[in-house]
């Protein structure tokens, strides 16, 4: 068991360059960005496979790397546990041997019991003498993931695990692989490109975009308080709007948006004051609009924002049904052709017979716009 | 019929392979994972030897190993010689043969994936081990391709062997010396004898390495 994860390093190439910091407890940590932001390179300088150009990484009580003070541990000194993107399972190896690898120097005895024991708690009894290219893509993440779990590592490094796998398996695999984690209790750092994943893995997420960290926090804090629009672009958050500030108060802020004048909670954690007609932006969940049935009686004022407008596309994601909303208020519409996207479940949108009635009104609470600050 | 050269030729060749992999295939490592100074000068140097004619380079190694060249006067202060001995012959094999299994090896360490080392790395494995364990085994069947190549390459030698090791029946006449030699005596039957024979080995040595190819590793 280690303790804290400490990274502060950089690493310059032409063009790109890595500047990041950031501190883990003994969990499991998120770095989630587009791809190219920078998230291998760190599990790289982690594992002494790239050298950081300044600064220091320490896991628990040891320093890997110091710029400074002219430390730099090999990969090999360092037992670091790495689950490569891919896997990079040694094809000419059986599982057993995969799993046996880095046990290499102990006792024979030492080394069959504990490769037995992976392979028993990752539930790989009977695949030990069938080859990485017979196995399906979940057994692989089990082999690479037994095969780090096996050295007994400092820290488990997992750069993309799931990116290998079919959808319907890397749903499946999700939740098992968080299962696996939390079980060992071994520090892990995921790196994805995917917020679900990172979402569903982490217990804490650092967002990487462009070789810098643009925002660290609890993963239920990232869901519901991306520090900035490039956080909630990358999120790949719909309705990413901007509007012009009304009057911003301790907890509430006006918006007038399209014609409108949106009422939003102000973030209760850092309440955020911007001067009146300053422009500001923000987001609203697709599956927070409410259309308003038309059988039942008007509007009242308990719902806020109320607004009107078509559906101009729709789309079926299996579940949900995607809408298009376009206000009726005169202007250019806010995204492309279309102003909201709008998320209703199957049932919903049968009872409410929208494919046949395409002009709605609808409303958003206000605790359901999301202000970003600048 | 003498069969002396066909001997000779065989343990000429097997030396000869067996220094050009000693040498060729850590040479083939440097230049398929290791960035240094002077690395495409080194690559170019390599496959010189497949396209200069033989004689050039027989000359060129002559001039090194003759009695008054550097290496052959270093020799001789030892009180050994080279040039014009079975030894020569090797030599003269190795220059003919090592390009085959130094550009064969390299192209077979290019195609193991990078990270697999990587991740032996991580495990805790020493360079050494990773490449016996990871790099050698992943890149083995173009290890003994070049060096299948290289033996039938070095079995053949003619222009190197004669510039540098002569043509002395008996002692360093290898076997197309001797064919060659046959010939020029109007001996067909003999010539024709050992055309085949060298034509023997090189497709069963080849035929072999087909079947082998198709192993998985």
């Amino acid at each position: 068991m280690s303790g804290t994860v400490a990274v502060a390093i950089t690493k310059r190439f032409p063009g790109f360059t890595l500047d990041v910091r950031w501190e883990a407890e003994q969990s499991v940590l998120g770095l989630f960005g587009p791809s190219g932001a920078g998230k291998t390179l760190t599990l790289q300088c982690l594992a002494g496979l790239i050298r950081p150009d300044t600064g220091r990484i320490v896991v628990g009580e040891r320093v890997f790397f110091d710029a400074a003070a002219g430390v730099d541990l090999s990969p090999q000194q360092r037992r670091i546990g790495y689950v490569f993107q891919g896997y990079a399972l040694f094809p000419h190896l059986t599982v057993w041997k995969n799993i046996a690898f880095g046990l290499q120097g102990r006792p024979r005895a030492d080394r069959t019991r504990r490769a037995a024991e992976v392979i028993e708690r990752l539930g790989l009894r009977g695949l030990e003498q069938r080859y990485p290219r017979e196995l399906s893509g979940g057994q692989r993440q089990r082999v690479a993931l037994g095969r780090a779990l096996a050295i007994d590592p400092a820290l488990l490094l997992l750069d993309e695990p799931l990116s290998a796998l079919d959808a319907p398996l890397r749903r499946a695999l999700r939740d098992e692989l968080r299962e696996i984690l939390s079980g060992w209790g071994t520090a892990a750092v995921v790196v994805t490109h995917d917020f679900t994943e990172a979402y569903r893995l982490a217990d804490r997420i650092v967002v990487y975009e462009d070789g810098r960290i643009i925002q660290s926090a609890p993963r239920s804090e990232l869901l519901w308080q991306p520090a900035s629009e490039a956080v909630a672009r990358i999120m790949g958050l719909s309705n990413l709007l901007h509007g012009t500030v009304v009057k911003a108060m301790p907890d509430r802020i006006q918006i007038a948006w399209r014609g409108h004048m949106l009422e939003a909670v102000n973030s209760p954690t850092r309440s955020y004051l911007p001067p009146p007609d300053s422009p500001i932006a923000f987001f609203i969940r697709p599956e927070y609009v409410r259309l308003i049935r038309k059988d039942r009686s008007a509007p009242d004022a308990h719902h806020m924002n109320l607004m009107r407008g078509r559906i101009v596309g729709e789309a079926d994601f299996g579940t949900v049904w995607s809408l298009r909303l376009r206000l009726d208020t005169p202007g250019a519409p806010a995204q492309g052709d279309f102003d909201l996207e709008v998320e209703v479940p199957h049932l919903v949108y049968e009872i409410l017979e929208i494919e046949r009635d395409r002009q709605w009104e609808f409303s958003i609470h206000r605790g359901s716009i999301h202000v970003l600050p600048t | 019929m003498d069969f002396f050269p066909l001997w000779l030729s065989v343990r000429v060749a097997l030396s000869a392979t067996a220094l050009t992999l000693l040498s060729g295939v850590p040479l083939a490592w440097l230049l398929a994972r290791k960035r240094f100074p002077g690395r495409h000068a080194l690559e170019a140097v390599v496959v010189l030897p497949l396209v200069l004619p033989p004689t050039v380079l027989g000359y060129y190694l002559l001039v090194v190993i003759g009695y008054r060249g550097p290496l052959g006067r270093a020799l001789a202060a030892i009180g050994l010689e080279l040039a014009f001995t079975p030894g020569a012959a090797v030599l003269a094999a190795c220059v003919g043969s090592i390009a085959l299994v130094i550009k064969s090896a390299q192209a077979g360490f290019e195609t193991v994936d990078g990270q697999l080392e990587q991740a032996a790395r991580t495990l805790g494995r020493s360079e050494w081990s990773v490449f016996w364990s990871v790099t050698l085994p992943l890149a083995w069947r173009s290890v003994l391709a070049g060096t299948v190549l290289a033996f039938c390459r070095a079995l053949g030698e003619f222009g190197i062997t004669l510039m540098v090791a002569g043509n002395i029946p008996g002692r360093t006449q290898t076997l197309p010396l001797a064919i060659y030699d046959r010939v020029q005596a109007n001996q067909m039957g003999e010539a024709n004898a050992l055309a085949l024979i060298a034509v023997g080995i090189v497709v069963v040595l080849l035929f072999g390495l087909s079947r082998l190819a198709r192993l998985r590793y």
